[in-house]
């Protein structure tokens, strides 16, 4: 076996670890570990210098495995894995320390902190001396796009895709196509109409050839992996089976039910009525209460089931500008009337929007302010000397003052939410919940539509409450990751898999079911566990599993692991006895 | 007699140390094979059938002994001398069974500590009449002189925590066929594994061997003890819920408990590159349980009895568990 010679690079991150610790005292003093054949520090390791400084110490001391001590593995792992492979040396024989967010960022005592970098150091070290070499592997690309719902975000993504000649299968669990936007009247803040928006959209996507529609469809499974899925769906109770290469979720939410906000009523009272049920109503021409009168005093009430920790913590991002279009549309309608908006704060923000407001509050609407926390506004029953139906008590923030508002109508803007099958669709595709119950990208700024299952993408509001030129936004921006990768023509497939050892596996299939990604099956002639290294992820769970130690997760071995805990622990033992 | 001649005979050494003495009587277990084991070989020193004291070993030349069967664990000053002795005396240092192959049953000890193990067995049992607190010592004077016992350590050692071991036969007790062939091999002079390695034993584990019925449908709701379940006599004991450590345990005994309607308890050991096979069986017991709620996860595994004796039965010194070091 060659000999180990390991290169140890100790960054500076600027001043983010040299400030809390002392990043020339480690390089110094880790040089004399078993086979570190050098050790540096430097200012930024990943900078282009600091690159070359590793690659050119590769070459010059022959290096055969590197150590970077520096940010977490999240950030810069690629980075020096390429620097390697620059090098000439296998992107695998890579080990990173992380003394940022695992040390310096959280300690205030640098000599501790110093301490515990060395620690995490002598892990890295004795880690990296069992890496051993492993080979990038890609398959070919399926140029087809599943779809998952037929809202305008998947409308759009399916539009963007099969526009460039792409086939895409749309899946939609209803009868129609359009989503929510065929309840909507008119949009904010321009009064566009919402149905001449969408129908021209459903019209296009009917009549393109590259796009196959299936609507009252259901998902039944999902196997696969980016480039090669395929599903079982049920159409009518008819099963069919599709393959494609990249996923788009493009589910939507659900409206709120206020039905559990006591104060309000909903189910009681009449002419209490949902934002959903109103934009019905605007949508059928005719503004009036449940007795078929034109109301005289119209209250809207903002954030119902939002931003209250009894009900959903966030905002949920569309019904303060909603609300604010009903009040123009309202006043259009019926020009005498007296609206009130009972508010918690409003969020303008968006091209046009604060515009909105501003046109808005010169249109004799009263707004008041409520506490949506702690002190809900109450709807009570009128008396007959109040000459209207209800009254609506409230705390008004700015004033300090408790206001009576007479209403004969109640719009309450509720809250969105995740759909009820958000959590067994994820479960299918593989994209998890994040605590709201939305869909999670895989990363909130830098990758909002990408998931971490590869070649899945969320888009719209399956992510989280949105309005429809972010939904538009997110839905093209996945259709044109798809597109690139549909153009490049192969993917990368995951290289740290499981591999079974048919020498030791024992035939006992405790691995099998382990696997989310149905990668293991069991040879019954061989009587032994097979992976299937192209659906394999290499999560580690059947390697955790195996009782017989015939599973290896390449890079995650149980000798890579424990040669890194004993190389902490030793350390740690040592430095403490000094 | 003439094959005397043709082949000189070896020397053969068998002893105990932290040991229950079933190891020494599956070497009796050899029945009418044991003409051709003295055929082969002059049994120069074995405590339990021979009188030859230890002064005769340490009067041996190093290298005298062909071959030693070291059974049983390291529990005490004396073990550990005579570890340490035939190791000096010895050409191939076998460790015998699984207490000097990986601790075994009184390896359960490193469970307590000393000082706990003595004052449950001289002050605490409900039979101990100790009014006057008497604990052993390592010395004490009598009239005749002083009288000296082994020292008890602290910590239960496997043979190769104290001394280098050439070969590991493992079980407990090893099945009497295996050695045979071991001994065989050796007094044959066929060719032998590399020093380190494990004999008498397969590679793959017990279920391999195991004629069970098994499918990937190991999905368990509530653990039964052997006693509290009508066992069907053909479903893999794991799929039943009974916690069987075949997959991490060696095959070499023929399934013996497995075939008897017991499941394996792994004496056997760990297959060859598992490190631990109680934390190795654990994981993979926790994969099986078929629950999402972490309360009713915890109240299956609640259903476990001892588990730490259960997964560690034979195998806590030679495991990663151990206790701090002072």
């Amino acid at each position: 076996m060659e000999e180990t010679r390991i290169g140890l690079y100790v960054c500076w991150c600027g001043t983010n670890i040299a400030k809390m610790v002392d990043v020339e005292n480690v390089a110094k003093e880790m040089e004399s570990m078993p086979n570190v054949v050098v050790s540096k520090d430097y200012k930024y390791m990943c900078s282009d210098p600091g690159q070359d400084l590793i690659i050119k110490d590769i070459k010059e001391h022959n290096l055969n495995r590197v150590v970077v001590s520096a940010c977490s593995p999240r950030i810069h792992e690629l980075t020096f894995r390429k620097a390697l492979e620059n090098a000439g040396l296998n992107p695998y024989m890579f080990e990173m320390a992380n003394i940022r967010e695992h040390d310096s960022w959280v300690h205030t005592d640098r000599e501790e902190a110093t301490r515990k970098a060395k620690t995490l150091i002598a892990g890295a070290l004795n880690r990296v001396r069992w890496h051993e070499s492993l080979e990038k592997r890609t398959v070919d690309m399926n140029p087809a796009t599943l779809i998952i719902g037929g809202g305008i975000a998947g409308i759009s993504a399916a539009l963007e895709i099969a526009d460039s000649g792409k086939k895409v299968y749309l899946i939609e669990k209803s009868d129609k196509l359009g989503g929510h936007l065929l309840n909507v009247d008119l949009t904010y803040p321009y009064m566009y109409s919402a149905q001449e928006m969408i129908k021209p959209k459903i019209d296009r996507i009917e009549n393109n050839p590259d796009i196959d529609i299936f609507l009252n469809t259901q998902i039944e499974d999902l196997t696969g992996y980016v480039g090669n899925f395929q599903t079982k769906i049920s159409q009518d109770g008819a099963e069919k089976e599709l393959k494609f290469g990249s996923i788009i979720v493009a589910t939507g939410l659900r409206a709120f039910n206020p039905d559990s906000i006591k104060d309000y009523d909903y189910a009681n009272f009449p002419n209490v009525i949902t934002s959903v049920e109103f934009e019905a109503m605007l949508k059928s021409g005719k503004i009036l209460t449940k007795e078929g009168k034109e109301p005289k005093n119209i209250s809207i009430i903002h954030c119902v089931g939002s931003r209250n920790h009894d009900y959903h913590e966030y905002c949920s991002r569309t019904c303060c500008m909603t609300a604010l279009k009903y009040s123009n549309q309202i006043r259009s309608a019926l020009p005498d009337s007296h609206i009130y908006h009972a508010y918690a704060d409003m969020r303008a923000f968006g091209k046009g929007c604060e515009e909105l407001y501003t046109k808005t509050s010169g249109k004799d609407v009263i707004f008041l302010m409520y506490d949506q926390k702690n002190d809900l506004p109450k709807i009570k029953k009128a008396s007959v000397k109040d000459k209207c139906e209800m009254l609506i008590e409230l705390n008004e923030k700015l004033s300090g003052e408790s206001v009576e508002v007479a209403a004969d109508m109640v719009i309450l803007m509720v809250a969105m939410e995740s759909n009820d099958n958000a959590k067994t669709l994820g479960q299918t595709v593989g994209v998890s919940l994040c605590g709201n119950e939305f869909y999670i990208e895989k990363h909130p700024k830098l990758d909002p539509v990408a998931t971490t299952t590869d070649g899945v993408y969320v888009v719209g509001s399956c992510q989280s409450p949105k309005d429809i030129p972010d939904s538009v936004s997110q839905a093209r921006a996945a259709a044109a990751r798809i597109l690139a990768k549909i153009n490049y023509g192969t993917v990368e497939v995951e290289v740290t898999t499981a591999v079974v050892n048919e020498e030791l596996c024992c035939g006992c299939q405790t691995c099998v079911c382990v696997c989310p990604y149905t990668a293991i099956s069991y040879d019954e002639e061989k009587n032994v566990s097979v992976v299937n290294e192209v659906l394999c992820k290499g999560c580690g769970t059947c390697g955790s599993a195996c009782p017989t130690g015939a599973i290896k997760c390449r890079h995650y071995t149980d000798q890579q692991i424990l040669s890194q805990i004993e190389g902490l622990l030793s350390k740690s033992l040592e430095l403490q006895e000094v | 007699m003439g094959n005397e001649e043709k082949k000189p005979k070896i020397n053969l050494a068998i002893y105990w140390g932290a040991a229950c003495g079933g190891c020494c009587v599956s070497v009796l277990d050899v029945h009418e094979s044991l003409f051709d084991v003295v055929a082969a070989a002059d049994l120069v020193f074995w405590p339990i059938a021979l009188d030859i004291k230890y002064k005769d070993v340490e009067a041996m030349p190093d290298g005298f002994i062909d071959v030693t069967l070291f059974n049983g664990a390291v529990r005490n000053s004396e073990n550990e001398y005579m570890a340490k002795l035939l190791r000096k005396k010895t050409k191939i240092l076998v460790a015998y069974g699984s207490c000097s192959h990986m601790g075994g049953i009184p390896g359960l000890a490193n469970f307590s500590d000393k000082e706990s193990l003595l004052q449950r067995v001289f002050d605490d049992t409900e039979s101990t009449e100790n009014p006057k607190k008497i604990r052993p010592q390592t010395e004490y004077e009598v009239k005749e002189g002083v009288l000296d016992l082994p020292e008890f350590y602290n910590d239960v050692k496997t043979l190769d925590q104290v001394v280098n071991v050439d070969y590991y036969l493992p079980g407990c007790p090893p099945q009497t066929e295996r050695l045979v062939e071991v001994f065989m091999a050796i007094v044959t002079g066929a060719e032998l594994p590399p020093p380190g390695s494990v004999v008498g034993a397969l590679v793959k584990s017990q279920c391999d061997e195991c004629e069970r019925k098994k499918s990937d449908n190991k999905k368990i709701n509530k653990f039964y003890r052997p006693w509290e379940i009508e066992d069907d006599g053909e479903t893999c004991f794991l799929e039943q819920g009974v916690i069987c450590l075949g997959p991490a345990t060696r095959g070499g005994c023929g399934v013996r408990c497995i075939k008897g309607n017991a499941p394996c308890r792994g004496c056997y050991g760990p297959p060859p590159d598992v490190i631990d096979p109680g934390a190795k069986m654990m994981s993979a017991i926790a994969t099986m349980i078929d629950s999402d709620d972490p309360e009713e996860i915890a109240a299956i595994v609640e259903q476990i009895d001892d588990p730490a004796g259960l997964f560690y039965r034979f195998s806590l010194p030679s495991s990663i568990l151990r206790r701090t070091i002072k």
